[in-house]
Parts: C-alpha cells; sequence; structure tokens
C-alpha cells in the first residue's frame, strides 16, 4: 500500500468509523472523541483573544495537539457564537464572565456564567429580539466595538473561520465534531434569568417560559443550520452536525422536563434531522431519571442521525433504554483527566466500554469537555483505551 | 402533618400564604408557625434524598418558605422581640470561580432551616475570608467553586485559614462540581459535599454537636 493509498484508507475508516457508530454498527473499533475545547489553547500557548480573533493560531494550537485529538476535532464553534452579535441570541456574550480575556493559561478558567438575571422582560425580547439584551446600556457591555469590526466580524470572519477549519480537515483527515450550534431554549432561560428567577417563572408564570421557549427555539435553528452550511455542511466532513445543547437546568423533575424540556428537544431534533442534519445532543447533569420519556427519541427519522452525549447519566442504563435508537457518547469524568492517573482512565474507559459498545452505536467521550488543566497522558490514556479494549 | 407543612410540601405557594395570613389573623403563635414551614420544608428534603422529588422542587420549596417567612418574620420579631439563629455559617465561591448556584441553593436551605448565613459571594478572595471570619466567627465556613481549577484555591485558602490561627475555631466544608469526589483530607478540609442537601447535613450535624 502506498503512501497515498493509506493516507485515503485512513480518511475514511476515521470517518466512516463515526459514521457506523451514528448508525448503531461496527466498525473496525469503538470510536473516541474527546471534546478539546479551552484546552488546545492552553496546551498550544494562545490566549483567548487569539483563539477567538485569530483562526489560523487556533489551528495551529490544534496542530499541536494532534497526539490528544480523537477520531473528530472539536472546531470551536464557540468562538462564532460570541463574536457575532446577530448570530445567537446573545448569551455567551451576556452572561459569560471573560476576564480571561488575555490571561492563558488563566487565573480563573474558561469563561464562566455569571448566576444573575440579564433578562427582565419576556415580552420585551419576544417582540423586539434580542437587541433589548445586547445593547442594554445597563448590561456591562462586553464586546462592544466599532461598527467596522461589528460588520467584519459578522459577516466576513465567519467564512475565514471556516475556510481555515475547511482546510484543516483536508490536511489532517480528521472530521470536524460539529458544523453548528444551538442552544436548548430552558438553557438559555437558565443563563438569562438564573436559575431562582427560572423556577419561579416555571411555577408562576408557565405559559410565559412556552411562549419564550418558542421564540427562543424557533432563532437557535435557523442560526445553527445557517452556521453549519457555512461550515461547509455536505462538503466539509462533520460539519452537516449540530451541536445542540446543554441538556436543561440541573434536577429537573419529571413534570418539568415533560412539560418544558422535552417537546422542545424533540422538536429540534427532528427539524434538524428533517433539514438533512444530524444532532449531537450535548447534555449535561444527570438525566438517567428521564432516559424513559427520551425513547420517543428518533421516532419518524431515519436511523444514524442523533448522538446522546451525556455528562452525569448513567451510561450502562441508557445503553439498555435508548441503545437501540441512537448513538451513545461518553463520559469519562473530568476529574479523573485532571486528577486521576493514566490506569484510572484506562479503567474507567474500559468500563464504559464494556457497558456501552455493544452491538455499536457508542462513542467513547469526555463527561461535557476536556478541562484545559487535564493532564495530556490522561487523554492519550483514553484514546489508547479505544483501540486497546475497543476492538469490535 | 400540619396544613402548612402540607402546603409546603405539595409546593402549593398560594395555600401556604393563604395558610399564614388566615392563622396570623387568628392570632397563631408566629414561631410555631415558622417551625410549622421548617418541617414542611424537611419534609420536601426527606422527599428529595429519597429522589421523590428533585432539586428544583427543593429549590421552589425554599422559594415558597422565604415567601411565607418574609410574613412569619416580622410578627416573630413583634412577639418576642429576638430569636437567636441556631448558627453560623459563612460562605462563598472561591477566588477565580463566579458560579453561584451550588452556594446560593446551601445559603437557601440553611437560612430556612434557621442559620445565620453570611454568604460573600463569588470569586471570593482569601484575604476576604479571613477577614470576615474574624469579623463574623462562623461555626462553620463554607468554599464553592464548581471548576477544577478551584480545587487547588480551596486549598489554599483552607490553609490560609490554618496560618492564620483560625482553624480551630471553624469547620470547614467544600462542594460544588466534582469537589465532592475530592478526598478532604488532600483539601485540608472536614468535608466535601457531593450535594448541597447533604452539605446541609453535614453542617446542621456540626453546629448540634457543637
Amino acid at each position: 500500500m502506498d503512501q497515498e493509498e493509506m493516507k485515503t484508507r485512513e480518511k475514511i475508516s476515521r470517518y466512516e468509523r463515526l459514521e457506523a457508530a451514528w448508525n448503531l454498527e461496527k466498525a473496525d473499533r469503538v470510536p473516541v472523541a474527546p471534546i478539546l475545547c479551552y484546552i488546545i489553547p492552553y496546551l498550544g500557548r494562545i490566549t483567548i483573544r487569539e483563539m477567538f480573533f485569530e483562526p489560523e493560531k487556533l489551528i495551529q494550537a490544534t496542530v499541536a495537539c494532534l497526539d490528544i485529538i480523537g477520531d473528530n476535532i472539536d472546531p470551536n464553534i464557540t468562538t462564532l457564537d460570541h463574536l457575532s452579535l446577530l448570530g445567537k441570541s446573545g448569551w455567551d456574550q451576556a452572561t459569560l464572565d471573560w476576564r480571561i480575556w488575555d490571561d492563558f493559561p488563566p487565573r480563573g478558567n474558561i469563561p464562566s456564567f455569571f448566576e444573575k438575571p440579564v433578562l427582565e422582560d419576556y415580552d420585551d425580547v419576544i417582540e423586539k429580539g434580542f437587541s433589548t439584551i445586547l445593547f442594554n446600556r445597563k448590561l456591562k457591555q462586553i464586546f462592544s466595538r466599532k461598527w467596522d469590526d461589528f460588520l467584519f466580524y459578522e459577516f466576513e470572519f465567519p467564512k475565514e473561520y471556516a475556510q481555515a477549519w475547511s482546510k484543516f480537515v483536508e490536511e489532517y483527515e480528521i472530521p470536524l465534531l460539529m458544523g453548528g450550534r444551538a442552544c436548548h431554549p430552558l438553557d438559555l432561560l437558565q443563563y438569562y434569568r438564573g436559575i431562582n428567577l427560572l423556577i419561579e417563572d416555571i411555577f408562576e408564570r408557565p405559559q410565559k417560559v412556552h411562549e419564550m421557549s418558542e421564540f427562543l427555539l424557533e432563532y437557535e435553528i435557523k442560526r445553527a443550520m445557517e452556521q453549519a452550511v457555512l461550515m461547509g455542511a455536505g462538503r466539509v466532513p462533520g460539519a452537516e452536525v449540530i451541536f445542540f445543547i446543554n441538556g436543561g437546568p440541573p434536577g429537573m423533575s419529571p413534570k418539568i422536563f415533560e412539560e418544558f424540556f422535552w417537546p422542545y428537544a424533540k422538536k429540534a431534533i427532528d427539524t434538524f434531522v428533517n433539514c438533512g442534519f444530524k444532532v449531537w445532543c450535548h447534555w449535561d447533569n444527570d438525566l438517567t431519571p428521564h432516559l424513559q420519556k427520551m425513547r420517543t427519541i428518533g421516532d419518524g427519522l431515519p436511523r444514524g442521525k442523533i448522538v446522546l452525549d451525556f455528562e452525569k447519566t448513567e451510561m450502562k442504563k441508557a445503553k439498555e433504554i435508548l441503545g437501540d435508537r441512537v448513538c451513545l457518547y461518553g463520559n469519562v469524568p473530568s476529574s479523573l483527566l485532571v486528577y486521576g492517573t493514566v490506569e484510572e482512565v484506562e479503567a474507567y474507559s474500559k468500563k464504559l466500554i464494556q457497558e456501552c459498545a455493544e452491538g455499536g452505536g457508542y462513542i467513547l467521550g469526555t463527561e461535557c469537555e476536556v478541562p484545559w488543566n487535564a493532564k495530556r497522558e490522561n487523554v492519550r490514556a483514553m484514546i489508547k483505551a479505544a483501540e486497546k479494549y475497543g476492538k469490535y | 402533618m400540619g396544613k402548612l407543612s402540607d402546603a409546603l410540601l405539595h409546593l402549593d405557594k398560594q395555600r401556604v400564604l393563604t395558610i399564614v395570613a388566615e392563622d396570623l389573623q387568628r392570632g397563631r403563635d408566629p414561631l410555631e408557625m415558622i417551625e410549622e414551614a421548617r418541617e414542611g420544608l424537611e419534609l420536601v428534603g426527606a422527599e428529595f434524598e429519597k429522589g421523590n422529588l428533585f432539586l428544583m422542587e427543593l429549590m421552589r420549596a425554599a422559594q415558597i418558605f422565604k415567601s411565607a417567612a418574609e410574613f412569619i418574620n416580622p410578627k416573630i420579631r413583634e412577639r418576642y422581640e429576638k430569636t437567636g439563629a441556631k448558627g453560623k455559617v459563612l460562605i462563598g465561591t472561591v477566588a477565580g470561580d463566579v458560579h453561584d448556584l451550588g452556594k446560593g441553593i446551601v445559603s437557601s436551605l440553611l437560612e430556612c432551616a434557621g442559620y445565620e448565613v453570611i454568604d460573600l459571594g463569588v470569586d471570593v478572595a482569601v484575604d476576604l475570608f479571613l477577614e470576615k471570619i474574624r469579623e463574623h466567627r462562623p461555626q462553620v465556613v463554607g468554599m464553592s467553586g464548581l471548576l477544577t481549577t478551584s480545587i487547588p484555591v480551596m486549598k489554599g485558602t483552607a490553609e490560609a485559614i490554618s496560618k492564620s490561627g483560625l482553624r480551630e475555631e471553624v469547620k470547614l466544608i467544600v462542594g460544588g462540581g466534582i469537589v465532592g469526589e475530592i478526598d478532604p483530607l488532600e483539601l485540608g478540609v472536614d468535608y466535601s459535599a457531593k450535594s448541597a442537601s447533604e452539605g446541609v447535613r453535614i453542617i446542621e450535624g456540626w453546629i448540634k454537636r457543637k
């Protein structure tokens, strides 16, 4: 086999390996895909500012981390969201703490949520859109910038960004984890209102929460699909995937899950798939109590279009209940990646493979994402575990 | 079970507030009322521990309790002048971390259980912890943090408390995110809580024993 042929074969096998898992089928082995977001700028020694504004530097940093990239790569699409004031619903700009802009490795950490209400009036946003938040002078202006810059980052920069990643995919034969990103309305409401006010709203103003959820969902769906198209859906492997975050606020009761989370989640998934996209549901917290309710996932949709990526949910149960319907992803604990040993990461990964990989339909992954301060050798141990224990 | 605690257990805010208004009008002892409301909250906590209720419901119960307490507490002060809190807890999210959720839940549950909580907010510098411990002399200091990077900061804060000679006076508890998975000895604290309700239970146990 000559070098060119080997390259082609590797390219096919990497993408096909993931494809097989999406399709609940077996390939040569279990795919592995640690989600690497902020660890890449950290290990690649670039600042968050550079990571956001200079895609080439982010790509270089990614190349410096090839040893810990699994079968696909997170193109850090959040960058596009953060820079585009019109692009998304604005939660990133309005609700995150950005002190670490020029401070990496940070004294603090990746941008963190402020738990404070930035949305006072649902009707105001429903009627006038997100300008009421983004241009509210009472709120800290995080991304205030000149009009010239505003237009550049809104319209030109995304194309440069997409081009840089498309080149990376072609050159290194690693498919993208996603092409666009959407956020569940209930998560957005948690960011905008804070958990306390959201709970009050759910119990005292449920109709308003529903109205706002409908508004947000439509917005998120449309923008995520536009983003995926821009990133090369249908042309760049992986860009056809919509990354659908975040699994709702912590501790939803079955009633809240069934009324305020699941209908909107299902509607988004159905819409994405019916429009020709694939959906990677990146859902945090422990959703084990709701697995049975999720059994309707994928009803009426073609197979191979959905991944359920769980953070704290019990993977064994998820496999039992949903394993015949969707591909599962998860969930090596962050604590192990930061504080554990190579042996512990290997043992945990082995256990997950044993519990979830039978018959296909499983991607070995992280609990949310790899923390920026994870030990490099631990992330490598996870990748090696898929090769060692994940053979079909 | 009294009707006030029953209404609270059913997360029925309207009923709770109606009962409170009626009972106060009838001249019921407000101290007895607040205790009954606390019992209701404890029942909610017990159901939460058993897995029958969920975190958002636990938080809702605390919200309802606080709404009821807004009407009951002034009457307690009127009748008994001042009633002492069961104990004092100082709490904050450690430096470099702005996550408020877990800390907020613990503060809320502790307040509802009758403890005085001095909440220092988020991103609390080590020096501020020390200053406020000296000022308020709490029995327990709680450090919260969601990020993995908060763990060494917690350890550093605990060390600073020890070096300043305040460690003998206070019990230290940490919680949030993966913190509960870390050995407390490694952090130099007395307990790493896996959940807000577990943290509250431990704190209550310590203060009762003191």
